[in-house]
């Protein structure tokens, strides 16, 4: 069993990789999407919803 | 001990490890009739014919697309989407949606990139809730999924994690949601499907709830799924120990035509209901429209009209004849794409990993 300070350390490192989940996983997403597609589209007609 | 490979004497009698040359050829030779068992069996259950029966997750999936409680909405809707990529598959979404009963009015924001391999999807809304899915595919058979919901008020997170494997007559799968690596708590789920004819497969789902070290509940519920010969239609049946029963029928009547049949019944001591739901499907060449009356007295209609490739158009409504209520919607959806038209018709996109 892990002491209580392991414990507290292991919830701190998820909340923190939950955090950058919920921020990143968009652009995360944008950016496989804008480097491996192809042909490469421009980064205004990804955004905008009019263009 | 009949072994096709000779046990190797070596420097004073131990069994030396015999390298296999073929996949048949035992490694060990103590374990050969094991083998030779397994080989037998295995060629045995290969020479019935079976095919895979889908996983258990799956099993309604063709009632619940003949259906439209997934499908419906009320208020008014616009999505916008766009393709920016064919092959890969790569396209954002602006979703608008307001004047819903029972919904707030809200903007969304989606993206979704696929290839042969990987899937990922997200959606973010106005608030900052993000829903996210992550596929991968390891070989045709294998899928490790991710399923997240990460919510701006904390307690609202959710967290899946999931394997799948589809073996030659039967799928494995195993979940994990919100597991905690400190406590060990979450919950675990685990389900096997096994095709026992050519149309009949039987399997289990088993749920293990551990909300606190000590608070543990397991469940299992037992499903079976009866098919037709050429899999025009599906039968299947799926228990609870709860008492809680559903049954559902669907039949494709012809290439466009598609009519299912659900009915729940919940048995528990405290409660005794059942509802049945009766719906159709129309797949025509430039819509869909779905229909559904249900025993509550709701009656429903979907109709999906596309007028141009790019753009099409949603009505829904729904009757509750026992509550005196009505709800209608209504969407437009418009694609657009950055590619030409050589780029579009260079490529068919890849399907993404069956969810």
């Amino acid at each position: 069993m892990p002491s209580e300070e392991t414990k507290e350390r292991i919830i701190r490192a998820i909340d923190f990789g939950r955090t950058v989940l919920h921020y990143g996983w968009i652009p995360y997403i944008i950016f496989v999407g804008y480097t491996r597609s192809n042909p490469q589209p421009s980064l205004i007609k990804l955004m905008s919803p009019l263009a | 001990m009949a072994s096709p490979v000779p046990p190797q004497k070596h420097f004073g009698g131990d069994i030396a490890f015999v390298p296999s040359s073929s996949s048949s050829a035992p490694s060990f030779p103590a374990l050969s009739p094991l083998q030779n068992a397994y080989n037998r069996f295995s060629t045995w259950r290969s020479s019935l014919g079976l095919t895979n029966p889908g996983s258990v997750e799956n099993l309604q999936k063709e009632v619940k697309n003949t259906h439209l409680t997934n499908f419906i909405f009320d208020g008014a809707r616009a999505d916008l989407m766009k393709g920016l990529s064919m092959d890969p598959a790569f396209q954002v979404t602006h979703s608008f949606s307001l004047a819903s009963q029972t919904m707030p009015p809200s903007y969304s924001f989606g993206a979704v990139f696929a290839n042969q391999q990987l899937f990922l999807q997200g959606n973010v809304d106005h608030d900052g809730n993000l829903s996210g899915r992550f596929n991968q595919g390891w070989s045709p058979t294998n899928v490790t999924k991710m399923q997240m919901q990460l919510g701006t008020t904390p307690g609202h997170s959710m967290i899946q994690l999931e394997h799948d494997y589809q073996g030659a007559d039967y799928s494995l799968n195993g979940k994990v949601i919100n597991p905690s690596p400190t406590d060990g708590s979450g919950i675990y789920v685990g389900s096997y499907l096994q095709s026992v004819t050519r149309n009949l497969a039987l399997g289990f789902e088993t749920l293990h709830q551990r909300s606190t070290p000590e608070l543990t509940e397991t469940s299992t519920s037992y499903v079976a799924k009866l098919m037709g010969t050429n899999s025009d239609w599906i039968a299947t049946a799926h228990i609870q120990p709860i008492g809680v029963l559903q049954a559902t029928y669907w039949h494709k009547l012809s290439e466009k035509v598609e009519a299912a049949a659900d009915l729940q019944l919940i048995a528990a001591p405290q409660r005794r209901d059942a509802i049945a739901t009766l719906g159709a499907k129309y797949d025509l060449r430039m819509s869909t429209f779905r229909a559904q009356v249900d025993s509550t007295g709701k009656v429903s209609a979907l109709l999906e009209q596309r007028f141009a490739p790019t753009f099409s158009f949603t009505v829904a409504g729904e009757i509750d004849h026992f509550k005196n209520a009505a709800k209608v919607g209504v969407g437009v959806m418009i694609e657009s794409s950055s590619l030409t038209p050589e780029e579009m018709g260079m490529m068919m996109p890849p399907g993404p990993p069956p969810v």
